[in-house]
């Protein structure tokens, strides 16, 4: 428990935790905000009455809930990587973990107390962003001139524990990739850069091999939380995704095979330098 | 293990490759308990992996640990809650103070209460700078932090990886006298170095080891008085006669010229024969207008490790001066310990 909490009080001060829930968060409320405050603009453009849909989608209540959270969820998917891989990296090569070790500290204990003093963050860092962002919405709704008296909606509310601890262990999936990468490079910028190649690359491939993508780590995370068996990728292309409870157990199989391979490799790890 | 009877630490045929690279060859450690051990080589002899075998960071291919009497082996990382440990450089949380540095690290292995790093932050003399982010922290500040966390747990067993780097004069001096407190608390504190004169000073026992092998171990004292050296300056017309007179007494090569011009010479000799080598000079009507004689690691150092920078795979600092880097004839007998 000791270690635990120390990983978490690290995590606490680290200025990677703030660097990244502030980016997360304000741009979070710069789109909310920006599209409050141009939803009814857009009306007389072309493509406008879409896009103003789209935008009312995002600002009207019980509704825009859900598309907060995917928002926060998606975005926060690849921040979640980063994190994981700039907290897993730094432990190698700061020499930290070596530090650990020397005083007698089981490896494989460490790294996976580590990463689940990442789990709070990561649910205490959706927590917040989610407040932040329904506050945010409010305001783009008012900017918008759109009525609030959704907010309420008790069907919505009582779902949505169940969505967060959901994006929660999806998002988790997403960190534990970056965690296990940065783990078997040994360092920070490789983990980060390599998490960032492969949400990307995957993201690329779905256009040719959807039938495999959508068993991908990244895939299998949104889809857990998506309503729908396909979502729109970033052409416009539609995706073929896994049902969410599907997705769900195969998040579940990633996060788990991820954390083994982060206890293998450390185990086994020598650790010079 | 066998004959490991009061040793702190014990190592019997550890062997570790790294791919094709052989770092240890079968070394045979016998670290007794309560003193200052001194661990030396030249560069890539070993010391580094040695470290990182003796606290569980690498893992090695055959041999045999032995840590405060017990077998220390592949999942026995318990044993290393006695044990504390700097490896090559200082390993912090740049991010974080020095105080909450030491009670995060605190926060793996054995417990460690608050007032013991209070403790630690005011022996090293980091009290004031507790709570500085230790980015900020010079070398030598890490390096004596470095040395506060080794020694959280209140270790019976310290193993000290170049503990003097970056370190001032003050700092080394003081880092000096809390090993050698330490050693006379019964602690066992075994110190890694590429500083003789260091050594010298503070260890009790000394172990030299050059490719991966032990190649000489034992008391200082005793090794060193293996190891004496007599300087005798006679008149330099002189020298000649007096290296004549000095043959029965010394094998010729362990007899030389360390300066024709001045006179002087040296005779590798045990430190109390001093008096017999002017004894014989007088005898032959050789007065000698100046005598020292004292005891030098860094003549059995470079003796026994053939001189040599490394032989894997660190290469090799030849100097300006000579290729044989100053063995023998060309190295200063007696440089800064005449008695």
């Amino acid at each position: 428990m000791r270690l635990f909490l120390s990983g978490v009080r690290k995590l606490s001060r680290r200025p990677a935790t703030f660097v990244t829930f502030g980016l997360l968060v304000g741009l979070l409320v710069l789109i909310v905000i920006a599209v409050g405050a141009t939803a009814n603009s857009t009306v007389g453009n072309s493509n406008g009455a879409q896009r103003g849909v789209a935008a009312r989608d995002l600002l009207t209540f019980p509704g825009a809930y859900n598309r907060v959270l995917e928002f926060i969820l998606g975005l926060g998917g690849l921040f979640a990587m980063i994190y994981g891989a700039a907290i897993a990296g730094s432990e190698w090569s700061w020499g930290t973990l070596k530090s650990a070790v020397a005083r007698g500290e089981s490896r494989v204990r460490y790294m996976l107390l580590t990463f689940a003093s990442i789990g709070l963050m990561i649910a205490i860092g959706i927590v917040i962003a989610f407040v932040v962002a329904v506050v945010a919405d409010i305001i783009g709704a008012n900017l918008a001139g759109i009525s609030t008296s959704g907010l309420g909606d008790t069907a919505t509310l009582g779902g949505l524990p169940e969505r967060l601890l959901k994006g929660w262990v999806a998002v988790m999936e997403e960190a534990a990739l970056g965690f296990t990468i940065a783990t078997l490079a040994r360092s920070q910028l490789a983990g980060i850069g390599a998490g960032i190649a492969f949400y990307f690359g995957e993201s690329f491939a779905s256009i040719f091999l959807p039938d495999i993508v959508k068993y991908m780590p990244f895939s299998v995370a949104n889809a857990a939380l998506s309503s729908g068996s396909a979502s729109v990728g970033s052409g416009g292309s539609v995706i073929a995704t896994l049902p969410p409870d599907e997705a769900l157990l195969l998040v579940f199989v990633w996060l788990i095979a991820s954390l083994f391979v982060v206890a293998l490799f450390s185990d086994r790890a020598e650790i010079t330098g | 293990m066998s004959g490991t009877d009061g040793l702190a630490l014990a190592t019997r045929g550890l062997r570790k490759s790294y791919g094709s690279r052989r770092a240890l060859d079968g070394l045979d450690l016998s670290v007794p308990a309560g003193v200052v051990y001194g661990f030396l080589g030249p560069n890539g002899a070993g010391k580094t992996t040695t470290m990182r075998v003796l606290t569980g960071l690498v893992h090695a291919d055959g041999g045999s640990v032995e840590v405060l009497g017990q077998p220390f082996k592949r999942g026995d990382r318990r044993r290393l809650f006695e044990v504390g440990a700097l490896v090559e450089s200082p390993t912090f949380y740049p991010y974080l103070s020095a105080r909450a540095n030491l009670r995060e690290l605190a926060a793996s292995g054995a417990p460690v209460s608050a007032k013991r790093i209070e403790e630690l932050l005011d022996l090293v003399g980091l009290c004031d700078r507790a709570g500085d982010k230790v980015q900020d922290f010079s070398m030598g500040m890490k390096q004596r932090l470095g040395i506060a966390a080794a020694l959280l747990s209140d270790p019976k067993l310290l193993l000290l990886d170049e503990p003097a780097n970056g370190l001032d004069p003050a700092g080394i001096v003081a880092m000096r006298d809390t090993l050698r407190t330490l050693a006379s608390q019964g602690k066992t504190v075994f110190v890694s170095s590429h500083l003789l004169a260091e050594i010298q000073v503070m260890a009790d026992v000394v172990g030299i080891i050059a490719a991966g092998k032990l190649v000489r171990e034992g008391p200082l004292k005793e090794l060193l008085s293996m190891q004496g050296v007599v300087k005798v300056r006679v008149r330099p017309n002189l020298v000649d006669a007096a290296i004549a007179t000095l043959a029965p007494l010394a094998p010729v090569e362990r007899l030389t010229e360390t300066d024709r011009e001045e006179g002087w010479l040296s005779v590798h000799l045990a430190t109390d024969r001093a008096e017999e080598v002017n004894q014989k000079l007088a005898g032959d009507g050789i007065y000698a207008s100046g005598l020292e004689s004292g005891t030098d690691l860094e003549m059995l150092f470079l003796e026994l490790t053939g001189g040599q920078g490394t032989s894997s795979g660190e290469g090799e600092f030849v100097g300006l001066g000579s290729p044989n880097g100053g063995q023998n004839g060309g190295a200063p007998a007696g440089k800064g310990t005449a008695a």
